[in-house]
């Protein structure tokens, strides 16, 4: 196409995608810039628990005196304060920037009814998961690591476990 | 020399390369198939996958978020 001569940099830096190398240098650069700013080690899905815990305080269930919530009480929570939330934002922020500057923004259609029943039973089986494991891939794997954490390498293999039988659900519903 | 279209629209990976490698068997030598996918790393992983098997492949961007991936078969 006409449009890969024209812009040279917009095709190889903002178009085409990174390669893992690349990805993985940046990733450990933020992730290493993030403990020095924030004093705290990168995580995703802490956050979820908390808007999941207000959610069901304002119908009253009061999640504060749940044994999960100990320490972290949802009446005192503040999202701004919250570094895992902002950093939540910054991915949603990110990845919309980055498809925006790619051209290739696009909604998608859902394609039959087993898309989105397996969307909701994925995502409550994650959600479980990483609130049973204290962390998602990137807390308790990614940040978990680095940190000579047990529960990282019993995370990691655990996830391959997870992926071998979700694949054979995948083939035998969804091909 | 046939042609078939594969409307992998909204579906994520690994399907739209699953369902390709499985058209890929039923065609013969020379066939060519074109697969429409709307998932970026079906962009990545479909055609690494053709190359490695040894078939020849083009990838045309036919708008916002959406590919043609064309194989041909070649063996």
């Amino acid at each position: 196409m006409d449009e890969k001569k024209n812009y040279p940099f917009h095709e190889l830096y903002l178009k085409r995608e990174w390669s893992y190398t690349t990805g993985a240098v940046l990733l450990t650069l933020l992730a290493i810039a993030l403990v020095i700013v924030t004093g705290k080690a990168w995580g995703v899905t802490g956050s979820f628990g908390m808007w999941g815990g207000w959610f069901l305080n304002l119908f009253g269930a009061n999640v504060d005196a749940w044994d999960g919530f100990k320490g972290t009480p949802v009446s005192t929570y503040n999202f701004w304060m919250d570094n895992t939330a902002i950093t939540d934002l910054g991915i949603v922020i990110g990845a919309f920037l980055a498809v925006l500057l790619a051209a290739q923004f696009k909604i998608k259609k859902i394609k039959n009814g087993r898309q989105v029943v397996a969307a909701v039973i994925g995502g409550l089986l994650m959600g479980i998961g990483a609130r049973l494991s204290l962390g998602c891939n990137i807390g308790a794997l990614f940040s978990g690591l680095p940190a000579f954490s047990l529960h990282g390498w019993v995370f990691f293999v655990c996830i391959f476990i997870g992926a071998a039988v979700g694949s054979q659900f995948l083939k035998k519903y969804f091909i | 020399m046939a042609e078939k279209s594969l409307d992998c629209l909204g579906e994520a990976c690994p399907i739209p390369l699953v369902k390709a490698q499985k058209e890929m068997e039923r065609m013969a030598v020379n066939d060519v198939l074109i697969v429409n996918v709307d998932h970026s790393c079906a962009m990545k992983n479909l055609p690494d996958w053709a190359r490695s098997a040894g078939h020849a492949v083009e990838i045309e961007e036919v708008g916002e978020g959406e590919w043609d991936i064309i194989i041909q078969k070649l063996k």
